[in-house]
């Protein structure tokens, strides 16, 4: 692997970091749990990235990386284990401030989504995202139709959570 | 509007609120090690060849060989090694067959599928393993009753008392209790080693299974 492409990696992970932040938004709960995840993705992503052909875009190639680590590769640990220090980074997202939406709906919105299973975080994550059916059944590896079938179960489930 | 038209407009707007972490920050991560499910079946599946290679090291130390030669029986105890041998070069190629195919961008469900398909290998190799002492065991057994002197003459002793039957029986009972107990606390151990660590997984899977449905 020559520098040039470490660097240009790097560089393309840099400006596209948003994904895995959504990724870890949706899957961990806690700022350890947030950087843990995030730095597995970051790891798998450098795995997988000689096979990145560029027939797809690299965005595209992430959502793909980041969903499959989060539900497939990631075991979720109580502890923290060899962990990249974050110490001296503010998240700007904390704990709390990932509650702090303006609007009391939405607040109870994203809490109900954390209600959902792996399977069904992936699904909203990627509609969230404004990813087509194709695009959704592609990454999950489920027919259109089931895609679309599931997606109209996860909305009533969200509002039998939400009226209970 | 429905709900999640709402979240995602919220979600959307949100964009400058994430972390910015710096190409440096960045660089530093992919030094790091994974610690992703693959890789923790991958260390089992490692640690497993040497326990089984320990347990066959053990089984042929010097006394033992020597007693076999005493047999007359190192060609079946040979044939014994070089099988489980063989046995072992198998899965080996099996194993990183497997890890070969395990690729973190195909979609979830192949993803899903392969590591499982990983999984399976394990539980064929121990169950092939567990199945090896067994038959070993009896071959062993039934060495010692034709060719070990110590025994023949119990036996010679047990058949002139009209005993037999019962010695033969009992012995054969102990060694099942044994090889029962044996493959019983190995089995326990596997399933916990791979319950814990698959059980999301599996989870998932079955999840994305039902979709199908």
């Amino acid at each position: 692997m020559t520098k040039d492409k470490e660097q240009h990696f790097v560089a393309l992970l840099e400006k596209h970091q948003n994904i895995i932040h959504k990724v870890c938004r949706l899957y961990t709960y806690n700022y350890n749990a947030h950087n843990d995840l995030f730095q597995e993705i970051t790891i798998q992503l450098w795995r997988a990235y000689p096979k990145f052909r560029g027939d797809s875009k690299f965005s595209t190639w992430m959502y793909r990386v980041g969903l499959n680590t989060a539900i497939s590769l990631y075991r979720k640990s109580k502890r923290r284990i060899k962990t990249q220090d974050f110490s001296d980074i503010q998240f700007k997202i904390s704990a709390e401030e990932y509650d702090d939406t303006e609007e009391q709906q939405l607040k109870l919105l994203y809490n109900a989504v954390r209600q959902l299973n792996d399977i069904e975080k992936a699904l909203v994550f990627l509609y969230l995202e404004n990813k087509n059916y194709r695009e959704i059944s592609e990454t999950m590896g489920i027919s259109e139709v089931n895609a679309r079938v599931k997606m109209n179960r996860i909305k009533t489930k969200l509002r039998t959570i939400l009226n209970p | 509007m429905d709900e999640l038209e709402i979240l995602k407009k919220d979600w959307q707007k949100d964009d400058a609120n994430y972390p910015k972490l710096t190409f440096e920050e960045i660089y530093k991560m992919l030094l790091k090690k994974s610690s992703s499910i693959v890789k923790w079946i991958f260390i089992i599946s490692i640690l497993e060849f040497i326990f089984w290679a320990l347990i066959s090291y053990v089984l042929k130390d010097a006394d033992y060989n020597k007693k076999f030669q005493e047999y007359q029986a190192e060609n079946i105890m040979f044939s014994i090694m070089v099988f489980g041998y063989l046995i072992i070069i198998y899965f080996l190629v099996r194993f990183f067959m497997n890890y070969r195919t395990i690729s973190v961008t195909d979609n979830a469900k192949i993803l899903m599928e392969n590591i499982l398909k990983t999984r399976r290998t394990v539980k064929q190799y121990v169950a092939v393993n567990l199945g090896f002492i067994i038959i070993s065991a009896f071959v062993v057994l039934g060495i010692q009753f034709n060719r070990d002197q110590q025994m023949v003459s119990i036996i010679d002793n047990a058949a002139a008392n009209g005993e037999l039957l019962k010695f033969y029986s009992i012995t054969i009972i102990v060694t099942l209790v044994v090889l029962g107990l044996t493959v019983g606390v190995l089995l326990l151990f596997y399933y916990l080693i791979y319950g814990i660590l698959l059980k999301r997984l599996n989870n998932n899977y079955k999840e994305l299974k039902k979709l199908e449905v």
